[in-house]
């Protein structure tokens, strides 16, 4: 056991994880990024970790990962997915997770500002237009309803849309604004527009091309925990899914999103534990199992 | 610069099928100095003796990959376990021994899948854990590899540059190794669609949305351009047809397809499928000249398509694919 900033203590190897804090301090990079497994570091990765090791107190490993971040900003308020690549992207909500006064206040409200004008190609105005001036009259998405996607120039997605309202219902809480407001709702609507018929959702196709596909463990976790206080019959499905997929699935990945999606519903089975055959096998695994099993020990520096 | 006129020519009669049929009747083919050869090899099942039949291929088709950096690259999609969705494990693991065989001095598996994030998971699902021993030490999640910009070549597409991954930008040679299986949204994916897989997810996203809205076949026809040492090793031997490459149903086939020329190999395939090639948008665009993946211009060795071909189910949108 550690003790964190406030001197609360801090429960580190209860989790399913067999990566303890110190062994993600020792996978960070020379640079103050993380890797996802090895190799060079990405914003993903190094996002989680921060947030993993800073209620340890790891002060010194987490202050250089911000300076990474710092460093990575991108001039248009946005962050990339790796240092070299020259186009910000959904993992700026990732960042904008972090809370302000770690991140710095100015880079945070740039990364706020960056969501707020990203959204889906296929509901901005040029894009409508082009559709209607060529005569495709079946709209991808209804337009009133702008979710996020993994880059901009192209379509929203259930993933980065999820981790987007997360970070700006975490923004809303400090600071309110109609603004914020707006988007969260429309994001909403948008994840359950694309939810599957038997309940839960996967990347973001639910019926392509009129087949009905099916969802995935993983991102009906994610757009579980996005869907916080929604009520609604797609996240009572969605509730039933992912308690179906918590008793079946052994992905650690999955497990982590599962689990912090029934959590904010109040649907975690009484102390959970994560079975012992799971692997985890990258950084954000690891870092998330540390911020679940944290949360659910009610320490929840991921949420807040 | 006739290469060129070529491809633009290819991209205008993409436009309608009927165009590009056309084009195939009206102009005379002009082979190529050395035809490519594909091999058609029976393999009724996925069992031991796969092993053989390999170092067969490879043998067949004078690989010399000693001294050389062989990556496989399978087609892993989906978790289910007992569909026909991914490549066959015992065929990869199958290359992997006959590449070790041949003297290549390593041999990795390597895969990005574009909807699932938790790749080893996907591939334990998949049963390659099982099959293959020390699976994670010679696999590489290519969704989360370093990677390197890279200009399209030829800009089939509008896409003016790529992060790829470090792993197969590094190869000495590429060995795409997909299912057999029809396409909702291009037709057939086979060998070339496969190299969707080396986009890499960790930049893309989940799908890799980005080459869906430079355009599927444009992207297609950029990533074959961008891998210059390939080889193809598709797995019919079951493969999938009707509403792929997810939600088809089993086809059993028998046969392993394989070749140094992608174009070539995939054009067969389709022949195989009793589809088109002709009116397979990528195909068209990446060919420098018709010949590459006319039937007469293709080398054949093993078994003759007409001996193993065998319709593949066309979702209603792709009927018009279907070979006369």
């Amino acid at each position: 056991m550690r003790t964190g900033d406030a001197g609360a203590p801090v429960l580190l190897r209860q989790s399913g994880s067999t990566m303890s804090i110190d062994a993600l301090i020792a996978k960070q990079n020379r640079d103050g990024g993380w890797p996802y497994v090895r190799g060079a570091s990405w914003t993903e990765p190094t996002v989680y970790a921060i947030m993993a090791i800073l209620p340890a107190g790891e002060t010194v490993s987490a202050r250089r990962g911000l300076d990474w971040l710092a460093s990575t900003a991108r001039p248009d308020g946005g962050w990339p997915p790796r240092a070299e690549v020259d186009e910000s992207s959904w993992v700026t909500g990732l960042v904008a997770l972090l809370d302000p006064q770690h991140l710095g206040e100015a880079r945070h409200k740039r990364a706020i500002d960056w969501l707020l004008e990203t959204t889906g190609e296929e509901t901005t105005r040029v894009f409508r237009l082009r559709e209607f001036l060529l005569g495709n009259s079946t709209p991808m998405s209804d337009p009133r309803y702008p979710a996020w996607p993994w880059l901009p120039g192209t379509a929203a997605w259930v993933g980065p849309t999820s981790v987007a309202i997360l970070a700006l219902e975490k923004q809303f809480r400090r600071h309110p604004s109609p603004e914020i407001r707006h988007r969260i709702d429309a994001g909403r609507h948008f994840l359950l527009d694309r939810a599957c018929d038997e309940g839960g959702w996967n990347h973001g196709a639910p019926c392509p091309l009129g087949y009905p596909a099916p969802p995935y463990p993983e991102t009906t976790g994610l757009a579980l925990a996005a869907l916080q206080g929604v009520r609604a019959p797609q996240v009572e499905r969605g509730l039933n899914a992912a308690q179906q997929f918590l008793a079946e699935c052994r992905s650690a990945d999955a497990l982590n999103w599962l689990r912090f999606g029934l959590r904010v519903h109040g649907r975690l089975p009484a102390g959970y534990c994560t079975p012992l055959e799971v692997t985890y096998r990258t950084i954000p695994e690891t870092s998330m199992d540390l911020l679940m099993t944290a949360a659910e020990q009610g320490t929840d520096t991921f949420w807040g | 610069m006739h290469i060129k006129l070529n491809r633009r020519e290819w991209l205008a009669a993409s436009a309608g099928a009927a165009v590009l049929a056309g084009c195939k009747a009206a102009g005379p083919l002009t082979a190529p100095a050395e035809p490519p050869r594909v091999s058609i090899v029976r393999v009724p099942a996925y069992d031991q003796s796969l092993y053989g039949a390999m170092r067969r291929i490879i043998e067949g088709h004078a690989l010399n990959v000693r001294g050389r950096n062989v990556v496989l690259k399978p087609n892993l999609v989906e978790f289910e376990r007992a569909t026909c969705i991914n490549t066959h494990p015992m065929l990869v693991h199958a290359a992997y021994e006959a590449f070790l065989a041949a003297g290549a001095a390593s041999v990795r598996i390597a895969e990005g899948p574009g909807h699932r994030r938790n790749t080893l998971d996907l591939a334990d699902a998949a049963g390659y854990f099982q099959t293959i021993p020390k699976f994670e030490d010679v696999f590489v999640d290519l969704n989360l590899d370093d990677v390197s910009r890279v200009r399209p070549r030829d800009r089939f597409s509008r896409i003016s540059k790529l992060y790829l991954p470090n792993t197969v930008l590094g190869a000495d040679l590429l060995v795409s190794m997909p299912k057999m299986k029809t396409h909702h949204l291009v037709g057939a994916t086979v060998s070339m669609k496969n190299l969707f897989g080396t986009v890499p997810g960790g930049i893309y996203g989940w799908p890799k949305n980005a080459l869906h809205w430079a355009g599927i076949n444009e992207s297609i026809a950029d990533l074959h351009a961008i891998y210059p040492r390939k080889f193809a090793i598709v797995d019919a031997i079951v493969g999938m047809e009707g509403n792929g490459p997810i939600q088809g149903v089993p086809k059993n086939v028998g046969v392993v397809v394989s070749g140094r020329d992608p174009l070539a190999v995939d054009a067969t395939c389709c022949r195989i499928m009793r589809i088109d090639p002709f009116r397979i948008g990528y195909l068209g665009m990446a060919a420098a000249d018709i010949a590459q993946i006319a039937e007469q211009g293709i080398q054949q060795t093993g078994e003759s398509i007409t001996s193993v071909a065998t319709p593949f189910e066309l979702i209603p949108l792709f009927k018009t694919l279907r070979m006369a």
